[in-house]
C-alpha cells in the first residue's frame, strides 16, 4: 500500500501491553468509571458504548491526561500518570482538536517529530505522510481540507514517532465512506504489524469491518471483551435467531419443531424465523433434517448475530 | 411523481472552484439517499434547492417550482434539518419550534399547536419545557427534525441526521426517518455518510462525486443478488472448503466465508452434503447481494 | 348497551390551514425581538438589565414630574432629558443588540431562519425595529410621564394640555431620531460577532472612542471646528441635528451654520449601518 513501511515492533509480547486493574475515576459523585479491567495487546480493538458511558475518560486516562482515582493503569508496565516517558511509544488522536490551520500538513508533522525530540524529524515526518498517504497534500494548509484530510493529518502526528500503542477517540466521525475505508484500511494494517491500536466508534458496521476484538462499556462498567461472536454465544439466556428459506417451509418447520434445541418458529410468507436455544446442536442438526426430509434449503441467515446486535443485548442486560 | 428534477446544473463559485459540474437526476417521491464525500457538492445542492445560491447554469425544479424565481413557495413546502450545531441553548424546544413555525408563516395558534404535534411525533415529551441547553446529542437531533417538520412541507433535507448519535440513537432516528417517508406521505432526502444507513432505509440514492453525478439509482436495483453463494460454518471451513472442490464446485475464500457460484441449484444440495457428512456447524448459507459500498471501491482518488 | 371501543386516530396531520406570508413572520420576529429586548420569553436573569435602566428612567421622569407640578419648575426639557439619559441607552444597546443578533449567530441559528420564506432584509428589518422601538420606548414612555406632570397639573387647562404636547411631540421625535441611530450603530457591531461580550465592549468602545475627538475639536481655537466638532460624535450628533431643528442652542452645542450637514449626516449614518447590516446578512444568509 505504501512505499515505506513503519518496521514492525520487535521484542517480546509485552510490547504495547495496555493494563488495566480495577481502574475507577470519579468525578465528585459521578462514577465516570467503574472498577474496569482489561487487557489490551497488539492488533485492532474497538471500544464501544453509548453516549456518556466513559469511554473518552478512559481514553484519557490511558494517555495519562487523567488519573485513575483508584486501580492502576500501565502501558508496558508503566503507568500512563505523569509520566511524559510513555509517549515515546504512545500516540493520540483526540476526537475534537484545534489545529493551527495557517499550518500546512508537512509543518505540522513536522512540528510533532520536532517535538519528540526524534533523531530524524523531516525524515519521520515524510515517512508519516506517506503513510496516510498525505504526501501530495504536505504543503496545503490544513484550512483548506477536508475533514478526511485533517483526520489524516493528525493521525500522522500522532504517527510520527513511530509509537507502539495508538488511541483514537471517533475518528471516523464527518468522514465520508473513501475516507473511511482508508483510515480503516490504516488501521487494519498497522494492528497487522503490531502495533496496538485502540479506537472508539458508535459506526458498528464498521468496528465489524476493523477489529477483531471489542471492549463494551456501558454506564461505567466494563460489559464485555473481545471477540464478539464468541460474546453471543455466551448469551445463552438470548436464543440465536435465524431466517430461514427453503424449499418447503412448512414441513421444514414441523421437522425442526421437534428438535430439542429449537424453541420456537415463526412462519411467515418470506420465511421461517427459528429461535435456537442451543446454537451448536441447531446448526449441526438443520443440515442433517433438511437432507433426511428432502428440503432444499435456500437460505440460513442469523439475525441477531451483528456487532449490533449484541451491542444492543449487552445493554439491555 | 418526480419531486426533484436538474438538467445540467453546474454552480462555479469565484476563484474557479466548481461544485457542481453538469449534474441532472430525477427524483422520485420516497426516501431519497444523498451520498457523496465531503465538498463533493451536497451542501452545494441543497443550497439551490432552498434558492439560498443560484446556479451557475442548467436548470433545477423542485415539485415543479424553480428555487430562483419562487422561492416563498419552494421553501414553504421543503423542511431543512442541518448538520451543524443550530439551537440556541436558552430557550425551551417547544417555544423555539413554535417560533419558528411562525417563521414559516403559520399564524400564532397553529404554530403551538403543529410544533406540540411535531415534538410528539419525534419523541419528545416531558423534555420539550426544559431549555434546549441541557439535552442530550439525541434530543437535539430530535428538535432540528421537529422543527423541520412544524409547517407541514413536502420535502423533507436532513443533512446527517443520525450524526453523533450513539447506536441506540442512530436507531431510533433511521426508524423515525423511514416512518415519516412512509406513513407520514412525505419525501425525505438524507445526506449520509454511512451506507449502511441509506441501504437500509431509502428508496433510491443519488451519489455525486467530485461535483458530478457517480450514481442514481433504486437503491433495490444497487442490492439486487449476485449468483455467487456465501457459506459459513462455525470452524472447519477449510475442512469444508477440500469437500466442495472435491464436489465438483469451485470455491473461493472471503475472511470467513466460503463462496461458491450458483451456477445451478444443484449447489444448495452439494453445499449440505458436504456441512452434514462432516458434522459441521452451519452458521449462514446466503446469496450473496451486491452492497452500496461497491459504488465507492472502483475508484481511486488522491485527494480523499 | 352495547360496547363500544374506538382507537382515535393521532397519527401524522398534514396542515390545511393559512399559511400567511413574510409580512406576518416578519411582524412575528419582530415582535419576538421587541419581547427579548425586555427580557420577555427569556430567562430571569435577562429581565434584570433592561428593566434596571428602564426603573432608572422612570424614576427620574417621575421626579421630574412631580418637580414640575408641584414647583412649576423645568429641570430638564424632554431634549434635555433624552440628552441626560444617553448614556444609559449606550448601555442598553451595548446589552441587548448583542442578545438580539450575536446569539442568533453563537448558536448557528441564522440557517434555519434563512432556509424559511424570510429574507435576509426582513431579518434585519425585524430586528432593527425591534431594537428601534424599545429604545424609542425607554426614552418616550418617561417622556410621557413627565408630559402627565407638566399638563394636567398646569393652570391653563386644555390649551395648556395642547401646549404641552406641542412640546412632547419634538421631544418624541428627538427620542426616535436617538433610537434609529444607536440601534442601526449597535446592531451593526454586534452583527460581526457571536460573542455577546465582545459586541457589547465593541459598541461602548465605539461610542467611548469618539467622544474624545469631539472633545479636541470643540476646544481648537476655530468655529468651524468647534461648530462640526458634533459630528464625530453619535451623542453630539444628535444633539447638534437638534439644536439645528428647534433653534435652541442654550445649554447644547451650537452648530451654526452647519445645522444641515448633522441633519444629512444622521441620516446617512442610518441609512449605512442598514445597508451594511443588510450585506452581512444576505452574505451570512446563503449558509
Amino acid at each position: 500500500m505504501t512505499a515505506q513501511t513503519i518496521d514492525a515492533p520487535t521484542g517480546t509480547a509485552t510490547t504495547g501491553v495496555i493494563e488495566l486493574q480495577n481502574v475507577t475515576r470519579w468525578y465528585g459523585n459521578v462514577v465516570a468509571v467503574n472498577d474496569i479491567t482489561m487487557s489490551l495487546g497488539p492488533g485492532v480493538t474497538g471500544l464501544l458504548g453509548p453516549n456518556g458511558a466513559g469511554k473518552t475518560t478512559v481514553l484519557h486516562m490511558m494517555a495519562g491526561f487523567l488519573a485513575p482515582s483508584r486501580g492502576t493503569l500501565t502501558i508496558d508496565g508503566k503507568p500512563t500518570w505523569r509520566n511524559p516517558s510513555v509517549y515515546r511509544d504512545l500516540g493520540l488522536v483526540t476526537e475534537r482538536e484545534a489545529v493551527h490551520g495557517f499550518l500546512t500538513a508537512g509543518q505540522f508533522v513536522l512540528a510533532c517529530a520536532k517535538m519528540q525530540k526524534l533523531p530524524d524529524p523531516a525524515g519521520a515526518a515524510r515517512r508519516a505522510l506517506e503513510l496516510v498517504e498525505m504526501t501530495d497534500a504536505a504543503d496545503r494548509r490544513i484550512e483548506t481540507f477536508s475533514k478526511g484530510m485533517r483526520q489524516r493529518t493528525r493521525v500522522a502526528a500522532a504517527l510520527v514517532h513511530e509509537p507502539r500503542v495508538l488511541l483514537l477517540d471517533e475518528p471516523f466521525n464527518g468522514m465520508d465512506p473513501r475516507q473511511r475505508m482508508h483510515m480503516m484500511e490504516l488501521l487494519h494494517s498497522l494492528g497487522d504489524r503490531g502495533h496496538t491500536i485502540l479506537f472508539s466508534s458508535h459506526i458498528l458496521e464498521e468496528v465489524e469491518q476493523v477489529a477483531g476484538l471489542v471492549q463494551v462499556i456501558v454506564a461505567g462498567r466494563l460489559a464485555a471483551s473481545g471477540d464478539y461472536r464468541r460474546i453471543r454465544r455466551l448469551m445463552t439466556n438470548r436464543p440465536h435467531v435465524f431466517a430461514v428459506r427453503s424449499s418447503d417451509d412448512r414441513k421444514l418447520a414441523v421437522a425442526l419443531i421437534a428438535e430439542k434445541s429449537v424453541s420456537g418458529i415463526e412462519v411467515e410468507a418470506t420465511g421461517l424465523t427459528v429461535r435456537a436455544a442451543d446454537y451448536g446442536s441447531f446448526t449441526r442438526a438443520l443440515p442433517r433434517i433438511a437432507l433426511d426430509q428432502g428440503i432444499r434449503l435456500h437460505q440460513l441467515v442469523p439475525s441477531d448475530e451483528s456487532l449490533e446486535s449484541v451491542f444492543s443485548y449487552l445493554l439491555e442486560a | 411523481m418526480t419531486i426533484i428534477a436538474t438538467e445540467a446544473l453546474t454552480k462555479t463559485y469565484g476563484g474557479g472552484v466548481t461544485a457542481l459540474a453538469d449534474l441532472t437526476v430525477a427524483v422520485d417521491a420516497g426516501v431519497i439517499g444523498l451520498v457523496g464525500a465531503n465538498g463533493a457538492g451536497k451542501s452545494t445542492f441543497i443550497k439551490i434547492m432552498l434558492g439560498l445560491v443560484p446556479p451557475s447554469s442548467g436548470t433545477v425544479r423542485v415539485f415543479d417550482l424553480d428555487p430562483v424565481t419562487e422561492t416563498d413557495k419552494v421553501r414553504a413546502r421543503v423542511g431543512y434539518m442541518p448538520e451543524n450545531d443550530c439551537l440556541p441553548p436558552d430557550v425551551s424546544a417547544s417555544e423555539f419550534v413554535t417560533h419558528l413555525g411562525r417563521m414559516s408563516g403559520l399564524p400564532r395558534t397553529a404554530a403551538r399547536e403543529r410544533a406540540s404535534e411535531a415534538l410528539r411525533h419525534v419523541g419528545l415529551y416531558e423534555e420539550r419545557y426544559r431549555q434546549i441547553g441541557g439535552y442530550s446529542t439525541g434530543m437535539k437531533q430530535r428538535v432540528k427534525l421537529a422543527q423541520a417538520l412544524v409547517h407541514d412541507p413536502d420535502l423533507l433535507l436532513l443533512d446527517e441526521p443520525t450524526n453523533g448519535l450513539d447506536p441506540a440513537g442512530r436507531d431510533a432516528m433511521l426508524a423515525l426517518v423511514h416512518r415519516i417517508g412512509t406513513e407520514f406521505g412525505i419525501s425525505v432526502v438524507v445526506c449520509s455518510h454511512l451506507l449502511g444507513e441509506v441501504e437500509r432505509i431509502c428508496d433510491s440514492l443519488i451519489a455525486i462525486e467530485g461535483g458530478r453525478l457517480l450514481r442514481a439509482d433504486r437503491i433495490s436495483s444497487m442490492t439486487a443478488v449476485s449468483d455467487v453463494l456465501a457459506v459459513e460454518v462455525a470452524d472447519g471451513t477449510d475442512e469444508l472448503a477440500a469437500a466442495l472442490t472435491a464436489r465438483g464446485l469451485t470455491v473461493s475464500r472471503e475472511g470467513r466465508l466460503l463462496l461458491v457460484p450458483l451456477e445451478s441449484d444443484a449447489a444448495y444440495d452439494r453445499i449440505l452434503q458436504a456441512v452434514s457428512e462432516l458434522d459441521l456447524n452451519l452458521h449462514r448459507l446466503d446469496q450473496r447481494r451486491h452492497r452500496v459500498a461497491e459504488l465507492f471501491t472502483t475508484k481511486e482518488t488522491a485527494d480523499v | 348497551m352495547s360496547e363500544t371501543g374506538v382507537i382515535h386516530d393521532i397519527g401524522y396531520q398534514r396542515y390545511a390551514g393559512e399559511r400567511l406570508g413574510r409580512l406576518a413572520a416578519l411582524n412575528a420576529l419582530y415582535v419576538h425581538g421587541l419581547r427579548a429586548s425586555f427580557g420577555l420569553g427569556r430567562s430571569a436573569k435577562a429581565k434584570i438589565f433592561p428593566w434596571l435602566v428602564a426603573g432608572i428612567m422612570l424614576l427620574v421622569a417621575v421626579i421630574l414630574a412631580a418637580v414640575r407640578s408641584q414647583l412649576k419648575q423645568v429641570i430638564f426639557t424632554y431634549v434635555q432629558f433624552a440628552d441626560q439619559m444617553s448614556w444609559l441607552i449606550i448601555f442598553f444597546v451595548a446589552i441587548l443588540a448583542p442578545a438580539l443578533v450575536s446569539r442568533d449567530m453563537r448558536s448557528g441559528t441564522l440557517p434555519l431562519y434563512f432556509s424559511r420564506p424570510l429574507r435576509a432584509a426582513d431579518y434585519v428589518t425585524a430586528k432593527f425595529a425591534a431594537l428601534t422601538t424599545a429604545v424609542w420606548l425607554l426614552l418616550g414612555v418617561p417622556q410621557f410621564i413627565m408630559f402627565l406632570g407638566a399638563a394636567f397639573t398646569g393652570d391653563d387647562g386644555a390649551k395648556g394640555v395642547w401646549n404641552e404636547f406641542l412640546d412632547l411631540a419634538p421631544g418624541w421625535g428627538y427620542s426616535l431620531l436617538w433610537a434609529l441611530l444607536f440601534s442601526g450603530i449597535s446592531l451593526l457591531i454586534a452583527s460581526f460577532t457571536g460573542k455577546q461580550a465582545f459586541a457589547a465592549g465593541g459598541i461602548v468602545a465605539v461610542f467611548l472612542l469618539t467622544t474624545p475627538i469631539f472633545g479636541v475639536l470643540s476646544i481648537l481655537p476655530s468655529t468651524t471646528a468647534n461648530e462640526m466638532a458634533g459630528l464625530a460624535s453619535p451623542m453630539t450628533l444628535i444633539a447638534g441635528v437638534g439644536a439645528w431643528l428647534s433653534g435652541n442652542t442654550e445649554n447644547t452645542l451650537d452648530p451654526g451654520r452647519f445645522g444641515p450637514v448633522y441633519g444629512i449626516e444622521a441620516v446617512c449614518l442610518i441609512a449605512v449601518c442598514l445597508l451594511l447590516l443588510l450585506a452581512r446578512y444576505r452574505k451570512v444568509a446563503s449558509l
